[in-house]
């Protein structure tokens, strides 16, 4: 192998956390003048590899060189002076600053009086470097003033001052424009034909094949191969992104579904999610699927009354329901199993019975509260789940994260709603765990609920789902039937090139 | 991990019922410290068991106790007054000037409690709305009582001697403080509160979790708020005691009083973090204060020491703490480990 021209290679990593192998004997390497991509699904390695490369984790195998010598570990400070350097959405920008004073932040140049610092110089040497690449970018102004892509070009011109040869751009365009796309696209050609190594991630795979050379697919932490992207056709890159084994699906119940249950009008609020409708039948489950930061967590949140709506209708049962804050979606008959339980659920310090109850008591009951009553139900729901539980004293943290998320959604199982709906019901959820979860909605769904399923794990959407709505930048793009949809497809739906390839794929 | 389910009576399945050693109660420590240093100071000065020193105590720690079982609340809900010491000069200087304006004592007293809930809840809204901490809004709100009370009593003492002396002195059996009833009193309000009803549930959960809280159906504005209220009620009755008590009022009155109620509380286990506590651990706090400062009367140590004393007491109680989480962690950790590997 052509080590000595490689800018960064890495052997055969591998990283594991806990029982987990994050990375398995992945391979990547960077020569500078190229835009190396990097591909996969969420969760596949692809960030684990950047922390990798940027010195914020340390490999449990595997080799890695720099510039042609092997390296022992890579930390942050050498990956720095190594010229490494990631653009990140909004971080490590100073809000209060100008654009200038940003890029000399730590390094200010003193003028001829000593320890006063040189602000024109500053600016003068910014502007410089921003227009030799025909960047959009006001130096003077503050940076809280700036747009998104306007914050990125900065990040940009920052890592250039600091003459970085290596940039790692971690979903670049997730949250520009389209024009604003085609301008950093420019931007990156630009900084290539500089000779700059540049690692791109996204998981638009229309832009890869634009502007990539090579791109390197993950899977589950597995590496999947490198290729020139002029060889490979999208149709090969999606089905190793994809590609997985059978036993990963559940095999659910079908269950008879009823009249709608449930429909929302033209939800929208500005920034987050674009005039939404969608309806869910009794018994039906309903998928919603997408990347993340599609606005899937922001669509649900607007529906229970958690994020305030600009405009859009609720329905229960044909009635319309005033959704402005969770307790009213409560009181509807709507429940929200969040994402994120540590933060949005559990109560921390709290024992098991107060958080089973906490609902109920808040919601369902008078001003006092019936202790013996709060603990049957807490029994019952201990028994019903099989919550795996020393006594009623023992604080929620205390037990495993399957055991956790089953008490979580105990809480919205003592009172009956008509709605359920679930965000990430299984994440961070062992095997075990998992099956009771999955076995849980369709009873739910058995007993004419209707539920709304947001999911990053494909299987888990493919296997619960009756339909499958695809979020896209804050837009429901589509609501798909599944019967017999492939991984695949959904992707292609996913990432907004449904009809490349065709039949043929 | 098993599960312990049992039938009660009725036949409902109910969890274990669930031991938790006393050992790991704060409380239990401030007991064992209190009857020690009782023990200790009784033998150097028999004076100490005598029944006037000890109902003395009582009296003393009465209106610390009032004014920490509404902060223990207002802590637990993840807040804090550290204007309830100027709040209490403020209102009972109105109480004061008002009873010397041969206003009737009652009327005086509900105006005094009024102002003192409002104060209070100014703290809070002020806080709410601005999304400020509420130990920077009541920081603020501590020179503005401070200020309109100096303003309104033109900088003078206002006493009422003869005319308002019933709840501070008088005894029950010629024994018992009233003034030590009333704190029971304020101690267990604030436990059936807090143990009984909604908005103690309410308390605890926006104190722990306020992103949970909202989104299980809970204001957490006006359970802040609600707190909040609560506390200047007990602040308007500490106020009421302490006029009562000392025949007088000036601004100054109760300064100083918000840092002991925040020590009585942290030395009684209820974290500044918020989220969890319990009133019966508040009440040994501030027992523990009183005997404290009583006993080193008694063993005659210099009085600026007594001031020493106090922080050390609040920094040995966090090493407490710390030390019972640390064990806790460690058995957290060995039952998280255990079930990854089944």
């Amino acid at each position: 192998m052509e080590q000595s021209a490689t800018i960064v290679s890495l052997k055969e990593i591998t990283k594991i956390y806990g029982q987990h192998r994050a990375l398995d004997r992945v391979s990547f390497d960077l020569f500078p003048g190229e835009v190396h991509c990097l591909v996969g699904e969420n969760g596949a390695g692809k960030s684990t590899l950047i922390k990798v490369l940027s010195g914020a984790v340390t490999p449990e195998g595997g080799e890695i060189f720099l510039s042609g010598k092997a390296v022992r570990s890579l930390n942050p400070r050498q990956a720095i002076e190594m010229g490494i350097s990631t653009v990140y959405q909004d971080a490590e920008l100073v809000d209060s600053l100008s654009v200038s004073d940003n890029v000399f932040l730590g390094d200010e140049r003193t003028g001829k009086i000593p320890l006063m610092v040189n602000s024109k110089g500053q600016l003068d040497q910014v502007r410089q470097i921003v227009d030799t690449l025909h960047m959009n970018l006001p130096v003077g102004v503050l940076v809280e003033e700036l747009s998104a892509s306007q914050k990125q070009m900065l990040q940009i011109a920052k890592t250039l001052y600091r003459d970085a040869k290596v940039l790692i751009m971690d979903e670049p365009t997730s949250s520009l424009g389209m024009e604003e796309t085609r301008v950093l696209m420019d931007l990156v050609r630009t900084l290539r034909s500089r000779g700059m190594g540049i690692i791109y991630i996204s998981h638009y795979l229309e832009e890869i094949f634009e502007i990539g050379d090579r791109v390197t697919i993950l899977k589950d932490g597995g590496y999947m191969g490198t290729y020139p992207v002029s060889q490979i056709p999208v149709e090969t890159v999606i089905k190793k992104m994809v590609g997985r084994d059978a036993s990963m699906f559940f095999s659910r119940q079908p269950v008879e579904m009823g009249q709608t249950q449930f429909e929302v009008r033209k939800l929208a609020r500005g920034g987050m999610v674009e005039e939404t409708s969608f309806s869910v039948r009794r018994g039906e489950v309903l998928g919603i699927g997408g990347l993340v930061g599609s606005g899937r967590s922001e669509l649900v949140n607007l529906v229970f009354g958690a994020e305030k709506k600009d405009s859009g209708e609720i329905f229960l049962g044909g009635k319309r329901v005033h959704v402005r804050s969770p307790k009213d979606a409560i009181r509807a008959g709507i429940a929200l199993v969040t994402e994120d339980r540590k933060k949005l659920a559990m109560l921390g310090g709290r024992d098991i019975v107060e958080n089973t109850s906490l609902v109920h008591n808040e919601n369902f009951k008078g001003p006092w509260i019936d202790a013996r009553e709060e603990q049957v139900l807490t029994a019952k729901i201990v028994k019903e789940l099989s919550v795996a539980v020393q006594d009623r004293l023992q604080k929620i943290e205390e037990l495993s994260g399957g055991n956790q998320q089953k008490v979580i959604i105990g809480r919205w199982l003592l009172d009956d709603s008509l709605v359920y709906i679930f965000d990430e019901p299984t994440k961070g959820v062992d095997i075990g765990a998992k099956e009771q979860i999955y076995n849980l909605i369709v009873a739910l769904a058995q007993k004419g609920k209707s539920i709304i399923m947001v999911s990053s794990d494909m299987p888990e959407l493919l296997s619960m789902s009756d339909r499958i709505g695809v979020m896209r930048n804050g837009r429901l793009t589509t609501i798909l039937d599944n019967d017999g949809i492939s991984e695949e497809e959904l992707i292609r739906h996913f990432i907004g090139v449904p009809n490349a390839g065709g039949e043929q794929g | 991990m098993t599960e312990h389910n049992r039938k009660n009576k009725n036949g409902a399945a109910l969890l274990a019922r669930g031991k938790r050693s006393i050992f790991r109660s704060q409380w239990f420590y401030l007991l064992c410290a209190e009857v020690v240093i009782a023990i200790i100071t009784g033998i150097v000065n028999p004076r100490f068991f005598t029944t006037s020193n000890l109902m003395n105590i009582l009296e003393q720690i009465a209106v610390l106790g009032i004014v920490s079982s509404g902060m223990t609340m207002l802590i637990i809900s993840g807040e804090i007054d550290i204007s309830v010491g100027a709040n209490i000069g403020f209102s009972s200087c109105v109480m004061a000037m008002m009873m010397r304006g041969g206003v009737a004592p009652i009327f005086a007293v509900l105006v005094g409690i009024s102002l003192a809930v409002f104060n209070s809840f100014l703290v809070g809204l002020t806080s709410r709305v601005f999304k400020a901490p509420s130990f920077i809004t009541s920081l603020a709100f501590i020179s503005v009582f401070e200020g309109i009370a100096l303003a309104i009593t033109k900088g003078s003492f206002q006493t009422i001697y003869g005319m308002f002396e019933t709840i501070g002195t008088s005894r029950l059996f010629q024994l018992i403080p009233l003034s030590f009833l009333i704190s029971i009193g304020a101690y267990l309000l604030v436990h059936v509160l807090l143990s009984n009803t909604k908005m103690g549930r309410r308390v605890y959960a926006v104190g722990s979790n306020p992103t949970a809280a909202f989104l299980s159906g809970i204001s957490v504005n006006w359970t802040k708020l609600g707190a909040f209220l609560f506390n200047g009620a007990l602040v308007g009755v500490a106020a009421m005691v302490l006029l009562s008590r000392i025949g007088a009022a000036q601004p100054s009155t109760g300064s100083g009083i918000e840092l002991r109620a925040i020590g009585a509380v942290v030395i009684g286990g209820t974290p500044l973090s918020g989220g969890k506590g319990r009133i019966l651990g508040t009440l040994f706090g501030v027992l523990l204060m009183g005997l404290i400062s009583n006993s080193l009367n008694m063993l005659r140590v210099n009085p600026y020491f007594q001031t020493v004393t106090f922080g050390v007491l609040i920094i040995a109680s966090l090493a407490v703490s710390v030390l019972s989480t640390y064990r806790k962690r460690a058995r957290v950790k060995a039952v998280s480990e255990g079930s990854v590997e089944q």
